[in-house]
């Protein structure tokens, strides 16, 4: 059969049947472990060598990688690295290849996982790495963790006496300041968008309330005034400093927070998210990996991306990344619990988290709640003029 | 210096198309790089955004940009656009001339003098932007050494002043090289001349000095302005453009890179290039002076 162009076509179509070197583009490898995992692929598939391509360590210099390169049509990244948060909108524009449901989004994956890499009815990656948010609390200090905001509340008190701030989060005016504000209102029974992304519903009382929360704890002081500067590390600094009480934040504080050198180390724990009127909501994270539309060997593509999803793939994601895993099983694995005790809770948090509104327009989307939430947290404008702009707002946003 | 303009009266004709293969390449690549990507940016301003084929919709995306749903930010980006320009100019057009005059004595150190005020300047503003951040973090040394506890990132004016002042320390340099360029040309016998007329030092300055460096400090500020209304990193390093501080090139990258709006933030570009051209333009005719050939015509003079 003869070479047709190099235009991408289905992954049968292709000459070599789909089979050959691929190049994984990937966000920064903090963990320094991904060779690890692409060296024992490639040593069982001399055919199919995966080339490791790391990006920028920042989502939006990723992001603007790929749209680069969809745009050109190039197929110079095969697999990509897709935030939770881009698929919809990758898939709407027709980059990602549709996955075999039945490979990669089977019964042992995390529901809340696979319906943050489905769009219009199919799945556009396969869930790799998941991530949800966790409450650390200072168990020297709190004999029981709070479940509600009240009772989180209630608990500022005893920061108060220990000369420290209540509560950090993030709440920057950026991407993480959407997790955050969506775990607010998520928790307190709102919702941005409805399922199907074509309506909005955040002007809710719910939603109003969700706001009201954050706004309030600004207000009164249980969250430091330079927490309106915080992403994660600053917030997690603030935490491991031992300044403040409770700390919203990832898995991955734990890791610094329980190293020898650490001033807390053995006096916190974590939890799941408060919630208004019980446990909360947290916003879903994660990566999926995704097969470019434009990619030329797309069998070895699926392949590998359901290889990376294996057991044997995951249990170096959780014991030597020091990731959350897609794999339900793993988050009682006796071995893995003993290496990161807060598996189960994390668990917890997972089966409960709401994907973020899921949009092929998130970007605008995302601003939106940025830009209102934010000005609501400085005390600019009112929760109730912020959410009835951020209404506006979404609406222009879906509405492109 | 070339030769004056009079003197070259009538050329060969194969001067002529010499040049014109001279110039030629350099025009071409001028073209592919510049000219066509502002041409195919105008273009692409008059079709739609969104997923699938792009219908082409006229002046739509600068009616939103002007007057519909993006005007509020629209106009608070070019009003934010001009705050930044006009204040930083002028305070560093101040703190600029100061330097020069001080670069201009001849003492002793003042070569290491010159070098280190153009640190800055060359400095990277990324890098100096970075730099600046820390600076002003909450638990930062600005505010260890002045006491204060001002979130300076985390509010609105606190964020316009702090990227004043990281900008006013970038750029003071630039206009110091170029007025400090304007005072050596300035020969010792006209101030000679001027104090035995009985000039004291401030007359000397200002009926002088001034005067006669008036085209290096024209040019300066023209150089300014036009970058001072592109201003992109800085902003958008301290507070990737929350606090009011989005400046116009920010809110056009946002809108092509970040929301994958290309229509609409073309538009945003071609109607920060009008702003930008009708505001050197004006203050070109304004204030009266054609800057570069006036410095050229006074270099001539000599």
């Amino acid at each position: 059969m003869a070479l047709t162009g190099c235009s991408a076509g289905g992954g049968g179509e292709q000459a070599d049947g789909g089979v050959g070197p691929i190049t994984f583009a990937s966000g920064k490898d903090l963990t320094g472990a991904m060779p690890q995992l692409i060296d024992t692929w490639n040593a069982a598939h001399p055919d199919e060598k995966v080339t490791f391509l790391e990006l920028s360590a920042s989502p939006d210099d990723q992001r603007n990688s790929f749209v680069q390169d969809f745009q050109a049509k190039s197929g110079k990244y095969d697999v990509l690295w897709n935030d939770v948060v881009w698929t919809s909108e990758f898939a709407a524009h027709g980059w990602l290849e549709a996955l075999d449901a039945g490979d990669v989004a089977g019964d042992a994956v995390l529901p809340a996982a696979v319906a943050s890499a489905t769009y219009d009815g199919k799945i556009y990656g396969a869930p790799f790495m998941t991530n949800a948010g966790l409450l650390y609390y200072r168990s020297d200090l709190v004999p029981t963790p709070p479940t509600t905001w009240d009772e989180l509340l209630a608990d500022c008190e005893i920061a108060k006496q220990n000369d420290m701030d209540c509560y950090a989060g993030q709440f920057n005016q950026y991407e993480g300041l959407t997790v955050n504000v969506a775990e607010a209102i998520n928790s307190a029974g709102g919702s941005f968008l409805s399922e199907d992304g074509t309506t909005v519903t955040v002007d809710s009382p719910e939603a109003r309330a969700g706001l009201q929360h954050l706004v309030d704890m600004f207000a009164d002081g249980d969250i430091n005034p330079a927490g309106i500067t915080y992403q994660e590390q600053e917030s997690a600094n603030a935490f491991l400093e031992g300044k403040v009480l409770f700390l919203r934040n990832w898995p991955y504080v734990y890791t610094a927070a329980s190293a020898a050198d650490s001033v807390i180390a053995g006096k916190f724990d974590m939890t799941t998210l408060p919630g208004k009127d019980g446990p909360g909501v947290s916003s879903l994270g994660g990566i999926n990996l995704g097969v470019s539309a434009f990619s030329k060997h797309k069998t070895t593509a699926k392949a590998w991306v359901t290889w990376m999803q294996s057991e044997e793939a995951q249990r170096v994601l959780v014991s030597v990344m020091n990731q959350a895993s897609v794999l339900k099983d793993l988050y009682t694995d006796p071995e893995l619990v003993k290496v990161s005790p807060y598996l189960p809770t994390l668990q917890q948090s997972e089966l409960t988290a709401v994907p973020r509104p899921q949009s092929p327009n998130y970007n605008a989307v995302s601003l939106a709640i940025q830009k209102n939430a934010y000005a609501a947290l400085q005390g600019n404008v009112s929760v109730d003029e912020a959410i009835t702009k951020m209404a506006a707002d979404l609406q222009q946003a879906i509405a492109q | 210096m070339s030769a004056p303009r009079s003197s070259a009266t009538r050329r060969p004709r194969s001067d002529g198309r010499l040049a014109f293969w001279l110039v030629g390449p350099a025009l071409l690549v001028l073209g592919v790089i510049i000219g066509y990507p502002v041409i195919s940016s105008i273009v692409r301003s008059l079709f739609g955004d969104g997923i699938g084929e792009s219908p082409f919709v006229g002046f739509d995306n600068y009616a939103r940009a002007l007057w519909g749903f993006g005007a509020p930010e629209f106009w608070r980006s070019v009003g934010i656009t001009y705050l930044f320009a006009g204040v930083t100019i002028v305070l560093e057009t101040v703190i600029g001339m100061l330097m020069a005059l001080v670069m201009n004595q001849a003492f002793r150190g003042r070569g290491l003098l010159r070098a280190s005020v153009l640190v800055p300047w060359a400095i990277p503003t990324a890098v100096a932007a970075v730099l600046w951040k820390w600076a002003f973090d909450p638990a930062g040394i600005i505010n260890a050494l002045t006491g204060s506890t001002i979130i300076w990132t985390g509010s609105e004016v606190p964020s316009i002043v702090a990227i004043i002042i990281a900008d006013t320390w970038k750029t003071s340099p630039f206009i110091a090289l170029l007025i400090l360029a304007g005072l050596q040309v300035v020969p010792d016998e006209i101030y000679e001349a001027a104090k035995i007329d009985g000039a004291n030092a401030w007359q000397r300055f200002w009926r002088v000095t001034v005067p006669l460096i008036r085209p290096a400090i024209a040019v300066a500020v023209v150089f300014r302005l036009l970058d001072a209304l592109r201003m992109y990193d800085l902003p958008q390093i301290f507070t990737q453009g929350a606090n009011g501080t989005a400046t116009l090139s920010i809110l056009a990258v946002q809108s092509t890179l970040s929301q994958l709006k290309p229509g609409y933030g073309g538009a945003l570009s071609t109607l920060t290039f009008v702003v930008i051209f009708i505001t050197a333009f004006v203050f070109v005719r304004l204030l009266g002076f054609d800057a570069v050939s006036r410095a050229e015509r006074q270099r001539g003079e000599r």
